[in-house]
């Protein structure tokens, strides 16, 4: 078991690794790095100090989003620290950091010597995509307390914890599975065959076809979790986060690795929504409540309470 | 009516049909792989008792 742990932990550090070694390459031997900082500049590290007289000319830099290589960005102003490493260049308008930049130096001059021309690619840490389109689905675009989606479920199963958490991991189980499967339709199936009109009926079925699956599977290979999760697992397919999932998916064009963790910060959201709802109607239950409020309209408004709470979150972006 | 619109229609009729056809198939073997003994009882006693829940 130990064992275990400590090769899966091995593995993810490994894959960390690997991202965010993708995300540094730059490939030009002389530049260490390039970067957006505060969605305004971009910044570039060299590996050894370049000249001021070089570094300070705006014609030796081209940018331009990588989309669209003949509109080129004004530059507006030059910095150089004063170790002469990192060139900091400032642009009349925003940059859109959602998009990849390509900059584009003319030959760089280092003490005097030559270090060739360099066409660099700048953008987001691709990590750092994965993480927001998570924590979004997760926290700000909470789908019971922001979008209002799933609410006979949410308030059917908040009455006890133990229900509440278990509803919620088996709906995080099955909508990972059916996400999955509905990006990979969309993305080789429907989209090729021009399909896209399909989507609803295509994505109910997956839906269905998934949680029979989970169900057939379990039933079988570990019938204690099959009896834990009872009639949870049914009642996936009445939840209607799990067809606004693919939806959003579909409609966002994202990639593989984007869909998983929508999916997966959809289903932990749901499964967060859940807890704290469980949690306040257990103590409600025990608190004075006026009997034309009792069960049902008290559950709504504490639902309300804390879709106002969730507000807070609005707006918020990982930048 | 166009023919390429029916061409897609039928193509998307094929498409669909073949995705249901190949998830059916899949769906059919999982079942028979993963079957279980159910006490055939079981559903008798269900059938014989009132059921409102």
């Amino acid at each position: 078991m130990k064992e275990r742990m400590r090769h899966l932990t091995l593995t993810g550090l490994l894959l960390v690794a690997i991202l965010v070694s993708v995300g540094c390459d730059t490939g030009h031997r002389f530049v260490k790095k390039t970067e957006f900082k505060d969605g305004e500049t971009i910044v570039i590290t060299f590996a050894g100090p370049v000249d001021e007289a070089w570094a300070k000319e705006k014609a030796n830099y081209a940018v331009y989003e990588e989309p669209d290589p003949d509109i080129l960005l004004p530059i507006k102003e030059i910095r150089l620290s004063p170790d002469r490493t990192k060139v900091t260049l400032s642009f009349d308008d925003g940059l859109n950091t959602r998009q990849a930049h390509v900059l584009k130096t003319k030959e760089m001059l280092s003490e005097g010597r030559s270090q060739g021309t360099a066409v660099l690619t700048v953008k987001k840490l691709y990590f750092g995509l994965l993480l927001s389109i998570f924590i979004g689905a997760m926290l700000v675009n909470n789908f019971v307390f922001t979008k209002y989606l799933g609410l006979c479920v949410f308030f059917g199963t908040s009455q006890r914890k133990s229900t509440a958490v278990g509803m919620g991991i088996t709906f995080t189980i099955v909508i990972v599975f059916a996400a999955m499967m509905a990006w990979a339709l969309y993305q080789f199936v429907l989209k090729p065959f021009q399909l896209t009109f399909l989507n609803i009926v295509v994505f109910i079925g997956l839906v269905s076809l998934s949680v029979q699956a989970v169900d057939t599977i379990l039933r079988k290979v570990n019938p204690a979790l099959f009896k834990a999760f009872g009639v949870y697992l049914v009642l996936v397919i009445a939840n209607c986060i799990a067809i606004a999932v693919p939806l959003i998916l579909a409609d966002n064009e994202y990639t593989g690795p984007e869909s998983f963790m929508l999916a997966l910060g959809a289903g932990l959201g749901f499964l967060v929504a859940l807890f704290l709802m469980s949690s306040a109607r257990e103590r409600l239950e025990l608190a004075n409540v006026p009997p034309s409020f009792r069960g049902l309209p008290i559950a709504f408004i504490v639902a309300g309470l804390f879709a106002l709470a969730f507000l807070g979150f609005s707006g918020m972006s990982i930048h | 009516m166009d023919p390429a619109l029916i061409k897609l229609a039928l193509g998307g009729l094929a498409v669909l049909g073949c995705i249901g056809l190949f998830f059916g198939i899949g769906l059919g073997l999982a079942a028979h792989k993963f079957a279980i003994q159910i006490n055939p009882k079981v559903e008798e006693v269900i059938e014989v008792l009132a059921g409102a829940q």
